[in-house]
């Protein structure tokens, strides 16, 4: 049969508006549900996020009021270059993001596999998912970025204006990355779809080079010429590339530098504010322009390229046992071979699971990476003690991290799995034991090596290292005791994906004891230190002699110190792993 | 109603489907069926335009799904393996989206909406987030969702996954209803019983091959001379060794 079929009754195609206004309307719905079940479900969290998040904009914003007090007094043309890099390196991190969170958005998700079925426009759905990943992507920029530009309006004496203009500049801005960001993502998939992979490779991998360059070659300078004028000079010099005519994120520093302009006796500066405008209306048309460009292309291309994805074949590798994980399992006695067989699928799940090894790798690269700048500047003994002690709060902020995402919700997607480990000869107790040995060795690793790293390039006593290395002893001991425990005690039976269970009550728990288990450890140990080193360099009598503080900075206070932080680990470590041993042998599944 | 025009396809150098051929008409339930890896999923992914054919066309109520998608998927209702919906919607706000997307008037929405709540008993959870159904809640509402515009061709692959017995029973008698008004039903299963109870016609696909296609009447009747029952006759057929009809 070759003839066409009229449509079913009343059923017809809509018109583009119609479709946009549909989707605006389920995006709408869609936010609303999340927000009404989060405030319900997880009101801590929620509390916490707008604390917190609060907070950081404040300190922020006191932070850039500071920075840019100084600078407008002492380097006012350095603002321009800082904003052109910012903005320039910015816009090529949300290309990568966009374009990343856009692949997982329209070729791989349930989503799109629905709405690719229904009478609906492929541009529809691209505009669905671009606004969507746009968000995902830029939201960070809004909350980074709103405490600094407010704060140069503030130091500038801007006028209103310049306040109001702030979001649509921001909004404007970020359409554009993102749009190429698209564009590049259903070129790559549409008509190169073996090669996305080398291409985003090859992108990140350049990116990556580019950054460490640039990082490199303003940090490796001698110690002794770091912040003079001549280490400004050569700084501008290398960052003059970012200034260039052509790039949007020019058009944005521009246009925010021209609207915050003001004139004599801080009146709004009429001639300024319209070069900001003219430059919001430049962001603007290219932005809408992208975007008329990305959504004719998803015209042509999404369909194409969605059934090029699905027609793959995924690679088959066949997976064989490590020497490592061949060690581990035949090394050791009979009896705790179980226990050495559960580590080893944990160690082969978190192996196989880029997106934990990657976090992993991102967050403590960058710390790394950090680490190894110190030796940049010069220190003062006690305030080089106080950046260890820091560094060390950091390390263990981010173990917190990846103990409440990846180790907390363990034992939750175990009891899901409990069919399985319920009919094998195993104890209940060692399941959850092979948790705490996975979380406890493989941070300990890592964030010693971190630890000592810092210390080092710090140029700190042995002494000193030896107390940072068992203040991470500690760390691992008690973040990974509170994650296996509390995950064991509150587990989410019902729920498969971890990032959920690990966002619910129970998670934000974990999150908040291991913050709270982190400062106290840090401060209680740095306190003795950063006294005895204090009246060391300063003098005794900076510290009255016989007070607590004296007491605290000598020998005793040091031992004090470190039976609390032990006492602190030991407690941190058993009470939430024995509330959990016991919550897990009666669980039921 | 649906035309598979000398439709093949590859994954690399794999062959999933090769030079397909089928017509189905008005009213006509057509079972597909074949073991795993037999190219019933590839088929149905061609049909409902989510995977091009390599080569040759796939025509819905003359609409070519490659070249002119949206007009064929106004004729179609869909039900896939796994029944995917917005977690954060309630399966009234999901059946508004999908009516609203077949762009029907307020008052017939309504009115269908009605009919398939009743039909379906989704009365119960319908005001729930989908997040909170189980499979069955959820297989129901897609099968809702998908007749909700009275589609000329409904497409299903594996539909009665997830679904207890009384379920079953309604989506049977919901599907003999339908294509009883001219409704056509293409559906992928495995359930060779399934197929025997309600299909006007099989066909029997392996290797991306159609072994068999015809009447269960006249699958039966190779039945009387080659094998002992339907089940040995479809195992014969789905051998590596089996020979085509």
């Amino acid at each position: 049969m070759t003839g066409r079929t009229v449509p079913p009754e009343a059923v017809r195609l809509l018109r583009l508006d119609e479709e946009s206004r549909l989707f605006l309307r389920l995006r709408a719905t869609l936010v609303w549900e999340t927000v009404r079940s989060m405030v319900a479900g997880s009101r801590l969290r929620v509390s916490l996020v707008v604390l917190l998040s609060g907070l950081f904009w404040a300190a922020l914003y006191g932070l850039f009021v500071e920075a840019f007090g100084f600078l407008d007094a002492l380097h006012a043309d350095v603002i321009s270059l800082l904003f052109n890099a910012f903005f320039s390196s910015l816009m090529v991190m949300l290309v990568f993001s966009t374009a990343i969170l856009l692949y997982g958005g329209m070729y791989r998700s349930p989503e799109a596999r629905l709405l690719l079925t229904l009478p609906v426009r492929a541009e529809t759905v691209f505009a669905h998912k671009f606004r969507e990943a746009m968000w995902f992507a830029s939201w960070g920029f809004i909350l980074l970025g709103s405490p600094m530009l407010v704060a140069y309006g503030v130091v500038k004496g801007s006028a209103w204006p310049y306040f109001v203009l702030l979001l649509p500049f921001m909004l404007a801005f970020v359409t554009i990355p993102a749009a190429l960001g698209g564009i590049a993502c259903i070129t790559l998939v549409g008509w190169l779809p073996r090669l996305r992979l080398h291409a985003l490779s090859i992108g990140i991998t350049l990116a990556c080079v580019v950054i460490l360059w640039l990082g490199w070659s303003l940090l490796a300078q001698p110690r002794s010429d770091a912040m003079s004028a001549a280490w400004f000079e050569r700084t501008f010099a290398r960052l003059a590339f970012t200034e260039q005519k052509l790039f949007p994120s020019w058009w944005l520093s521009s246009g925010l530098m021209e609207a915050a302009r003001t004139e004599r006796e801080g009146r709004l500066s009429a001639a300024g504010l319209t070069e900001g405008i003219k430059f919001l209306a430049l962001l603007f048309a290219n932005a809408l322009l992208l975007q008329l460009a990305a959504g004719w292309l998803a015209r042509v291309a999404y369909r194409r390229g969605y059934s090029h994805l699905t027609g793959e074949v995924p690679a088959r590798r066949r997976r064989r046992a490590g020497w490592f994980d061949r060690v581990v399992m035949e090394g050791g006695s009979a009896v705790g071979r179980p226990l050495r067989l559960l580590l080893v699928k944990d160690l082969r799940l978190f192996r196989r699971d880029i997106s934990q090894w990657s976090q992993f790798l991102i967050f403590f690269g960058l710390l790394g990476l950090y680490f190894l700048n110190l030796r940049s500047f010069n220190y003062y003994n006690a305030y080089a003690s106080m950046i260890g002690f820091l560094n060390l709060a950091v390390v263990g902020l981010i173990l917190s991290t990846f103990t409440t995402r990846f180790v907390f919700p363990m034992i939750s997607l175990e009891g899901r799995r409990f069919w399985i480990l319920g009919l094998l000869p195993v104890h209940r107790d060692q399941i959850v034991w092979s948790k705490f040995l996975f979380s406890f060795l493989g941070g300990l690793i890592p964030c010693a090596v971190l630890v000592f790293l810092s210390d080092s390039m710090l140029g700190l006593s042995w002494r000193l290292i030896a107390l940072h290395e068992f203040c991470c002893l500690l760390l691992c001991l008690g973040l990974s005791g509170i994650a296996v425990g509390l995950g064991a005690r509150m587990p989410e039976l019902r729920e498969s994906s971890p990032a959920k269970i690990s966002s619910g009550f129970g998670g934000t728990l974990c999150l908040v004891i291991s913050s709270l288990y982190i400062t106290v450890v840090v401060i209680v140990a740095a306190v003795p230190t950063h006294l005895f080193l204090l009246s060391r360099t300063l003098g005794p009598t900076v510290i009255t002699p016989d007070g607590f503080l004296a007491w605290a900075g000598g020998p005793w206070g040091a031992a004090a110190s470190l039976a609390i932080i032990s006492l602190a680990g030991i407690a941190a470590t058993a009470v939430p792993l024995r509330l959990g041993l016991q919550a897990f042998r009666r669980l039921e599944a | 109603m649906i035309e598979f025009d000398h439709v093949s396809r590859t994954y690399g150098p794999k062959v999933a489907v090769t030079d397909l051929s089928l017509a189905i008409p008005r009213g006509e339930l057509f079972a597909l069926l074949g073991p795993n890896g037999a190219g019933k999923t590839t088929s149905i992914k061609m049909l409902v335009g989510l995977l091009h054919p390599s080569r040759g066309a796939i025509r819905i109520c003359g609409h070519d799904v490659v070249a002119d998608p949206r007009s064929a998927h106004l004729h179609v209702g869909y039900v896939p393996d796994e029944p995917c919906l917005y977690d954060k919607l309630t399966g009234r706000e999901f059946l508004w989206f999908i009516a609203d997307m077949f762009g029907m008037p307020r008052h017939l929405a309504r009115d269908r909406l009605d009919r398939e709540i009743e039909c379906f008993e989704l009365g119960e959870f319908l005001d729930d987030l989908a997040e909170s159904y189980s499979l069955g809640m959820k297989q129901r509402l897609v099968f809702a969702a998908s007749l909700l515009h009275d589609p000329d061709v409904l497409v299903l692959d594996e539909p009665m996954v997830g679904l207890d017995p009384r379920s079953v029973r309604i989506v049977k008698d919901r599907l003999s209803d339908r294509t009883r008004e001219g409704m056509t039903v293409f559906m992928s299963t495995h359930t060779l019983a399934m197929a025997e109870e309600m299909a006007d016609r099989v066909g029997i696909m392996v290797r991306g091959q159609l072994r068999f296609l015809g009447t269960v009447m006249e699958l039966r009747g190779q039945v009387a001379f080659e094998a002992t029952s339907l089940e040995q006759l479809y195992l014969e057929l789905t051998s590596p060794r089996g020979g085509g009809a």
